[in-house]
């Protein structure tokens, strides 16, 4: 039983481990290492929110692969995007951002086949995204991740990931960035 | 320099090919526009798919004011100022849903679908039951058309048909809510409309879909990540090759439009290489198109507006954006999505996977716009900068009123691009227009063109 | 003060009585919180009413008839 726990916990810390890493490659611009950690399948997934009424919660996000979304893309998609900012003529990124993710509430949900052997797991966190650029522009995101990873050697790939984000209409001019 | 505080004529000079910043920046002209174009002009509210059955609404925005678009009980459609008659509060606050009336949570006034106050508190003791609730339902649009499925209102009853308004224009809103193969009406909303803001006046994005063809450059980043549909650069645009590239103006109305102009009994070039059913579906599309509509299937739309501030894109990424004033130094932008309502599954699919990646906020390429209006307006605002005008100077007195091409011709003021890629005639039309609104008392003095029809018929 | 009654729960077929001692049965309800369609079964003050369906005011309702 004890040992259970402790496999539980030291799943949650290599987990938070690994999200705090990803979040240091984005805030340093690293983002082909990023790339590198996203599985060939992801699925990375950003629904609008709507304001819906009491007991219909069903509607309040937009569907992923039918709605129109923030984002609702792959690899390929978002290798682009990377391609796109390295050209250092994206003038929504040129001069860059400053970047800060925080990540927190790390909370692993579950894992496949167990926590002692785990290859796939899902885990919740939350996200504060701050943002800066030329000179006095500043952003705040605020929202939740849902993320699924997949073993991948000794570390991690993320194979799926669910953004919510805070708000309903999108407070910022864009979204140049990466969740 | 300004010398009122307000709009005053020679702020918008087509003579010299200025336009002042003033119009952009200045509040005084932000307010007085509220009142003479947003309180006098058509404006979109919705599709109609959005509201199919009695009782749904789907809450929208016409200027800066919150309106709500529903279907009443019998289903006939109707657009209220979201606003309590007794104390203003939102009587909505939800973005879209069914009901059967829209209850004030203030004080708890209540209204059906129908726009009428059917619920009053203590009616019959703190009003004496004296209250004349036909007097005080919601506020309701002057004027609504639903045209080919979008829903245009306008809060001004002197105002001209909708139609009236599109006048010769009205081909171009047909070319985005016709479905691609030429039948009428076949556009189908995908679920979702995108809203953000974006710290510019509401014209920065107004003039560049009046068909800006000049800033391709400040696209140049997406070309090379190539978000296209075909994996490259970021539209699939082989008509460009074969058709003429027009600039497209109705004069008296400020409506314009990117247009290409394809050659007759040419086949349109291939496109969605890379996914078979698409290219199929659009080539059998182009065919149908041609067959039913004849010469007028030779054109293909592009970035357009209707005037004020409606902007259309008919071809793939096929949306359509409000510009929603808010407050001089601030736009809020709705889109709208569209795809053919019976296009195959793979095609809608297809179809979002690009939209997405492509406008919007998140959207490669829009980004890079909204970057420029951005930081346009903010270096607009110092009064240096207003003392100097913008240039609107490319192919002035280039316009000509008769064009004709391989047997077809295109009304409006129209200027060939094809070779010198762009012209500056769909702003100067945009702002002409805008001014006349700035200027005129009322409708009758904007109706202009009922007058040169009087002239002419004399 | 009976305790406040959330009339946006009240599912149609509910009975419900009226501060004013009249008695009514909900036929819809807008969940808006502020009022629902009911029929009047009775009316102290005006008997007239028994049988009428009219908006009642969430203020206007004293109890659920169990």
């Amino acid at each position: 039983m004890m040992s259970d726990r402790v496999e539980r916990l030291l799943l949650t810390q290599e987990i938070a481990d690994f999200l705090y890493a990803e979040a240091e490659l984005l805030d340093e611009r690293r983002y082909e290492e990023w790339l590198a950690l996203l599985a060939d399948d992801i699925r990375y997934w950003m629904p609008m929110r709507r304001n819906v009424k009491f007991g219909e919660d069903g509607r309040e996000f937009t569907r992923e692969k039918s709605d129109i979304n923030w984002f609702d893309e792959g690899k390929e998609t978002l290798a682009r995007r990377v391609k796109q900012i390295r050209t250092g003529i994206h003038w929504a990124e040129e001069p860059r951002s400053r970047l800060s993710h925080m990540v927190s509430n790390v909370q692993v949900l579950g894992a496949e086949p167990s926590y002692a052997a785990p290859e796939e797991v899902s885990v919740k966190c939350r996200f504060l995204i701050y943002r800066n650029r030329v000179e006095t522009e500043t952003d705040i995101f605020v929202g939740k991740r849902e993320d699924l990873l997949r073993r991948a050697g000794e570390g991690w790939m993320v194979a799926r990931r669910k953004i919510i984000l805070d708000q309903n209409v999108l407070l910022s001019k864009n979204l140049t960035f990466f969740i | 320099m300004n010398g009122t505080k307000g709009y005053h004529p020679g702020l918008v000079d087509l003579d010299s090919g200025e336009i002042s910043r003033e119009i952009f920046v200045n509040a005084d002209i932000y307010a007085e526009e509220q009142e003479r174009v947003f309180a006098r002009a058509w404006l979109h509210v919705g599709h109609e798919s959005q509201i199919p059955k009695p009782g749904d609404y789907f809450v929208s925005s016409m200027g800066e004011e919150s309106v709500i678009l529903t279907r009443d009980r019998t289903g006939a459609i109707h657009v209220f100022l979201n606003s309590c008659r007794h104390r203003g509060m939102k009587v909505c606050r939800y973005d879209e849903g069914s009901t059967t009336v829209f209850t004030c949570p203030y004080h708890g006034w209540s209204y059906g679908t129908d726009g009428r106050l059917v619920g009053v508190p203590y009616f019959r003791e703190a009003y004496h039951a004296k209250l004349d609730k036909e007097k005080r339902g919601l506020v309701e649009v002057a004027q609504l058309c639903n045209y080919k499925g979008s829903i245009w209102a306008n809060w001004d009853k002197a105002a001209p048909s909708f139609q009236e308004y599109l006048g010769d224009f009205t081909r171009y809103l047909d070319l985005q809510l016709d479905g691609w193969d030429g039948r009428e009406a076949q556009a189908e909303l995908l679920g979702g409309v995108q809203k953000w803001l974006v710290p510019c006046n509401w014209k920065f994005p107004a003039e560049n879909f009046s068909g800006d063809t000049y800033h391709n450059i400040s696209h140049r980043s997406v070309d090379l990540a190539g978000i296209g549909p075909s994996g490259r650069s970021r539209r699939d645009l082989g008509e460009r090759d074969i058709s003429r590239k027009l600039h497209v103006c109705i004069p008296d109305r400020g409506h314009q439009t990117i247009l290409y102009l394809m050659p007759p009994g040419e086949p349109t070039p291939p496109a969605y290489q890379n996914a078979p059913i698409v290219q199929e579906y659009f080539a059998h599309c182009e065919a149908e198109k041609r067959r039913r509509r004849g010469d007028y299937g030779r054109f293909v739309g592009a970035p357009g507006e209707v005037f004020p501030n409606t902007a259309l894109l008919s071809r793939q990424p096929r949306t359509m954006a409000v510009w929603h004033p808010r407050g001089p130094n601030q736009t809020e932008v709705w889109r709208w999505f569209f795809v053919d309502r019976d296009a195959p599954s793979e095609v809608k699919e297809f179809l979002r996977d690009y939209y997405i990646r492509y406008s919007g906020p998140a959207g490669m390429t829009e980004q890079d716009d909204m970057e420029n209006w951005n930081y346009a307006h903010k270096a607009s605002q110092g009064v240096i900068a207003r003392r100097h005008p913008y240039s609107y100077e490319q192919g002035m007195g280039t316009a000509v009123q008769d064009f004709e091409w391989q047997g077809l011709k295109v009304p409006g003021d129209v200027i060939d691009i094809t070779e010198v890629q762009s012209s500056e005639q769909p702003m100067r039309n945009l702002y002409r227009r805008w001014s006349e609104f700035m200027a005129a008392d009322s409708w009758a003095d904007l109706a202009t063109w009922r007058r040169n029809d009087r002239t002419a018929a004399e | 003060m009976a305790e406040p009654i959330n009339v946006r729960d009240l599912a149609p077929g509910t009975r419900i009585v009226l501060v004013d001692g009249g008695e009514a049965e909900i036929v819809d309800n807008p969940a808006d919180g502020v009022w629902v369609f009911a029929r009047y079964l009775s009316s102290p003050r005006d008997p007239a009413l028994a049988g009428q369906e009219e908006m009642i005011f969430a203020q206007d309702v004293a109890a659920i008839r169990e």
